[in-house]
């Protein structure tokens, strides 16, 4: 990640100041979804750039060095080639933006990555990961483990009875949800979050990225936060730098629209490797 | 791999993702088209009509110029015959119980359901709007219409007991509109069993469609006739006999034209006139969600006109960043695009809002637009005015077009209630505030019939949707659009009461002079004297005085000669008393005309002398005065129960139908009852908050300036004030008085007439009684549930909510 929140004074009063009108941004996350469609050649090349920003995640009680292996080979080769191919867009290098794993698998995500000859970054979610209800000693020995272990990027779980406290900390991304709540990534949610990076960077001049997490399954979904980052900040933070998707689904229905999309059929579910 | 169907500029688009065009397919819409050989003529009686020897207009597509069809242009005789197949229907149609108009209604309601793309894409291609807002908002809604009115119609017997259907509507629309404005005026005149006879303006195939959607339902196929022609039209349609009313929906100037030249003539009018709308952004608004409202209300599809925007100063430059950045992201482009915010409305529409922009930029206006959109005509960009003069001309009189937003700042929220009611127009607006006491300080205040608090354009059936002031009082939905097409049961239908010779410009004007006619003689004292104006007698302005003769032809008394300038003062004074009497409860509203009956009640022996020298006998005169007595008492009980909350589908909260005194109220009192017709005319406008300018009964105002000493002591000065003098003199003063809000006229024909003709200056609701005769002592016309209806109007307030 090559931008870093430099930081601000905290200044609480902006954060009074603040208005959010609930029935309001519910309407708007409706008409969002609504309002923007993309199909055929923009569609494929919309689902293509989406590739590039997923964080490719497996976060399993059960995660052994054999399926980060295979997400990691997939991390690499996330849509077929020959289909990429079909569509012109072979050599544009398409992977996917990370592969995110619990800290004690990002060894075997390194050494995986490093085999497949690549230099995807892995990113470690870490600190008491999904509650984020451990000391702080032991939360910060994580990262510290995690990034010697080589991961470069840390989602961390900040301490939520802090900010309900008021005490807020900050970041260089911000992140919907960990993806293990009940209700995770959501329009209205993302639609407030946006607007508060956007106002951010209007007083600081500080981008600060944006990741939606949890339940973004189906390629339609994706595009749909595509257009939504589009339409609330605008082009230049739809780059991995600034926007990241959450995932572990979403990649495989991509790539059977891409083949649908490439073929004119739909793809039966041998036809695409797994991850 | 066999076919790829890949193009060359998916690495392009992978790049710059860009938006691509979503085509919607119309091929259903021309296939449509087809089925008429591409010529399309009139709708009636569930026929199609095309006479022969009929000039034709093409129906273009607006965008591209295309020819989509020949439409034939309506005759003066294809508008008489549609009028009879509407009247012939009308004979069943009307006497049918209400759950058989309620079935047909769902019936239509679900051919619409099974036809709804072609309904979409026909609706898209003629008009230019964007597909998806007529494919998620007008079709949706036109189903709902028909539900909500269909269980009206169903449950109508019990509901509007004691209201009847008026007869043959005549509706007719604006060059610009979209059929959702013809579904909300058809829906409910249907329901109550009106017909319907709707003249479109030339090339618009969604009406004849509905037309023959409903005509091929089977049993009712005369109950909606769909004509198109031009505006030559109007007249001829307004003037049919048999025509009980007319609705007219498009331009201010049109429907003032309108009304004037339907004085007398036997249909009604209801306007819906001009298209703005308001919005009121406050310091403690959700700004970037009241941007939104600013692009719902302007810069999309679903609005069909401009919108004036105040902005507090202290968020002023916040606001302007946000909406030119939010603006930056719009998309125009072909309706027919399901990924576009704003289609284009043809060429009309685009050279209207390029004289408006330009007569803005020649008075130093700022101008901004932007967005995706394309270059060429007919296409317009979201435009952003700001700086523009306060006394410019563009911001007084010509109302905002589509796409253009004007914003200006305020400081206060009472100067954002000064300024925004500081216009002729009442239709629509919104406030954006996140404090409830400002929010709901601001929706009570504004002079419109619709506020929405945090949120612009919600509609929904159930909700009455209309205007005051220039914007028109008609009303769609809800009940009050019910009451649009009905009329209490047992009244006459209407009839022309036209006189073709009656000069308008000297109506009234002279007061003939009168000379003293002797000394009052009789038994009773001296009655009272002088114009009772701001809660006081007066001397009139011309300083003479008019004989009242008893019944018996001797004198009576003499009243003072009201004339202009004593009009002017008693409007001045009722002014001045109406936001200290509009501030009041109902409760202590009806204290008041409670205190008025008791004093009436003390005063009995003298009101009933007096009317026993107008020829009443006594037993009669004292039941005149207990009856009036129990009228005040009556309407203060009633108006406890005024408005209600409606639960809207689809939307979390309330709306409340709030019912608002409409101002001050002119009362011209009929010559006969000279007690009764007096209190039960002024009962009801005091009780819902109005102050009153009464000329009394011609033939003896000597008793209502009896009461008048009572409200002297009793009432506020200047909430009730009473010119006696000439009658038609008066009436000329009132009529034509453009800040009197509203008129009621129980008087001659010619009168009426008058005051019909004189109410287009400022739009002003008239009640005129064309001559015919009331019985004040009976329930039903001197109390009945129309007066509430007229002495007050609705505001409609959406109060969603979340936290």
């Amino acid at each position: 990640m090559s931008a870093h929140n430099r930081g601000t004074e905290l200044d609480l009063s902006w954060i009074s100041k603040i208005q959010v009108n609930h029935p309001a941004v519910l309407r708007r996350a409706e008409q969002i979804q609504a309002r923007r469609t993309v199909k055929k050649e923009w569609q494929a090349a919309w689902l293509l750039k989406a590739v590039t920003f997923i964080d490719l995640t497996t976060l399993s009680g059960d995660d052994t060095s054999s399926n980060i292996q295979r997400l990691c080979y997939k991390a690499k080769y996330p849509i077929r080639e020959d289909l990429l191919k079909a569509l012109n867009m072979h050599d544009k290098g398409i992977t996917t933006a990370a592969v995110c794993v619990y800290p004690a698998r990002v060894c075997d995500a390194v050494k995986a990555l490093k085999a497949a000859g690549c230099n995807i970054p892995v990113a470690s979610v870490a600190t008491g990961f999904p509650a984020g209800q451990t000391h702080l000693k032991t939360r910060l020995e994580e990262i510290r483990l995690a990034v010697e272990d080589g991961a470069t990027e840390i989602d961390v779980v900040i301490n939520r009875s802090l900010v309900l406290t008021g005490q807020w900390e900050g970041s260089d991304f911000i992140k919907t949800s960990t993806g293990k709540e009940t209700v995770n990534a959501t329009f209205p949610v993302a639609i407030v979050m946006l607007r508060a990076i956007r106002d951010f960077f209007w007083k600081t001049g500080n981008k600060i990225g944006f990741k939606p997490a949890g339940g973004i399954r189906s390629a339609k979904d994706s595009l749909a936060w595509l257009s939504l980052v589009k339409e609330e900040l605008g082009d230049e933070w739809l780059k991995p730098e600034l926007f990241r998707i959450g995932a572990s689904t979403l990649l495989s229905d991509i790539e059977r629209q891409i083949y649908h999309h490439v073929t004119g059929r739909y793809a039966a579910y041998h036809d695409l490797p797994m991850s | 791999m066999a076919a790829t169907r890949a193009g060359p500029r998916a690495r392009e688009i992978f790049t710059s993702l860009e938006y691509g065009p979503v085509p919607e397919s119309h091929a259903c819409a021309l296939a449509w088209l087809d089925t008429q050989d591409r010529c399309l003529g009139h709708y009636v009686n569930g026929k199609w009509l095309k006479p022969e020897h009929r000039n034709s207009v093409p129906c273009q597509d607006p965008i591209t110029g295309e020819n989509l069809a020949s439409c034939l242009q309506a005759q003066a005789e294809d508008v008489a015959a549609a009028v009879e197949a509407a009247r012939m229907a009308f004979r069943s149609w009307s006497v049918h119980p209400g759950v058989v108009r309620a079935q047909h209604l769902t019936r239509l309601a679900k051919v619409i359901q099974k036809h709804q793309r072609l309904l979409w894409t026909l609706e898209s291609l003629v008009t230019g709007r964007a597909v998806r807002e007529v494919r998620d908002g007008d079709v949706q809604l036109a189903q709902q219409l028909l539900h909500y009115h269909a269980i009206q119609a169903s449950t109508q017997e019990e509901a509007l007991a004691g209201w009847e259907p008026m007869g043959v509507i005549g509706l007719i629309l604006p060059p610009t509109f979209s059929f959702l404005e013809m579904m909300w005026r058809i829906c409910p005149a249907l329901a109550v069993g009106c017909t319907v006879v709707a003249l479109v303006p030339p090339a618009s195939p969604t009406p004849l469609l509905l037309a023959q959607l409903s005509g091929e339902l089977g049993p009712f196929p005369g109950i909606l006739n769909v004509i198109s022609g031009s505006a030559s039209l109007v007249p001829v349609l307004a003037s049919q006999p048999g025509i009980q009313k007319v609705a007219f929906c498009g331009a201010l100037e049109e429907g003032r034209a309108l009304r004037r030249s339907l004085a007398g003539e036997c249909a009604e009018l209801g306007l819906a006139l001009g298209t703005e709308s308001l919005l009121l952004l406050t310091d403690t608004a959700d700004i970037d969600s009241a941007v939104e409202g600013v692009v719902d209300a302007a810069w999309s599809d679903r609005g069909p006109g401009g919108l004036r925007l105040l902005i507090q100063e202290s968020v002023w430059d916040e606001a302007m960043r946000r909406l030119q950045e939010r603006m930056g992201r719009l998309r125009s482009g072909r309706g027919l695009d399901g990924a576009v915010d704003m289609g284009a409305r043809g060429a009309a529409a685009c050279d209207l809002v390029q004289r408006f922009v330009r007569e803005a930029q020649s008075q130093g206006a700022q101008v901004l637009q932007a967005g995706d959109v394309p270059s060429e005509r007919p296409f317009y960009p979201p435009t952003l005015v700001s700086n523009l003069p306060p006394a410019s001309p563009s911001k007084g009189s010509s109302s905002v077009p589509w796409p253009v937003v004007v914003a200006s700042p305020f400081r206060t929220a009472k100067e954002a209630l000064l300024v925004a009611n500081g216009t002729p127009r009442g239709g629509s607006a919104s406030v954006w505030s996140e404090r409830l006491g400002q929010a709901l300080e601001l929706g009570y205040g504004l002079q419109v019939g619709t506020v929405w608090i945090n949120a612009h354009g919600l509609r929904d059936p159930s909700v009455p949707t209309g205007g005051c002031k220039e914007s028109g009082c008609s009303w769609h939905g809800g009940p009050d659009g019910l009451y649009e097409y009905l009329r209490p049961s047992g009244t006459p239908a209407r009839l022309s009461c036209l006189s073709k010779n009656l000069n308008y410009d000297t109506f009234g004007l002279a007061v003939p002079s009168t000379l003293p006619a002797g000394p009052e003689i009789g038994p009773s004292p001296a009655p009272p004297y002088g114009l009772f104006i701001g809660g006081r007698f007066q001397a009139p302005g011309a300083r003479s005085s008019k004989p009242i003769r008893d019944s018996s032809g001797n004198l009576h008394g003499y009243v003072a000669e009201g004339g202009a300038k004593d009009i002017r003062g008693a409007v001045e004074a009722a002014h001045q008393a109406f936001p200290g009497w509009a501030g009041q409860s109902p409760g202590a509203r009806a204290a008041l005309l409670w205190a008025l009956a008791a004093a009436l009640e003390r005063r009995k022996s003298t009101l009933a002398s007096r009317l026993e020298r107008q020829g009443v006998e006594l037993k009669a005169a004292e039941a005149e005065v207990e009856l009036s007595a129990r009228r005040l008492r009556a309407w203060g009980a009633r108006v406890q129960a005024q408005g209600h909350t409606l639960q809207v589908a689809g939307l979390r909260g309330p709306v409340l139908r709030l019912r608002e005194p409409l101002g001050v109220l002119a009362v011209v009192c009929p010559d006969e009852w000279p007690l009764l017709a007096f209190v039960s005319l002024l009962a009801p406008a005091l009780a819902y908050g109005n102050t009153v300018v009464t000329v009394p009964s011609a033939a003896c105002p000597l008793l209502a300036l009896e009461v008048c000493q009572d409200m002297a002591t009793l009432f506020p000065a200047g909430l009730a004030n009473v010119v006696t003098g000439d009658r038609d003199h008066l009436t000329r003063c009132l009529a034509l008085h453009q800040d009197v809000q509203a008129m009621w006229y129980f008087g001659s024909a010619q009168g009426s007439q008058f005051v019909e003709w004189a109410s287009a200056g400022n739009l002003k609701p008239v009640w005129a009684s064309r001559g015919c005769p009331r019985a004040w002592d009976q329930e039903a016309e001197g109390a009945g549930p129309e007066l509430g209806l007229r002495a007050a109007r609705t505001k409609a307030l959406w109060l969603p909510m979340g936290d």
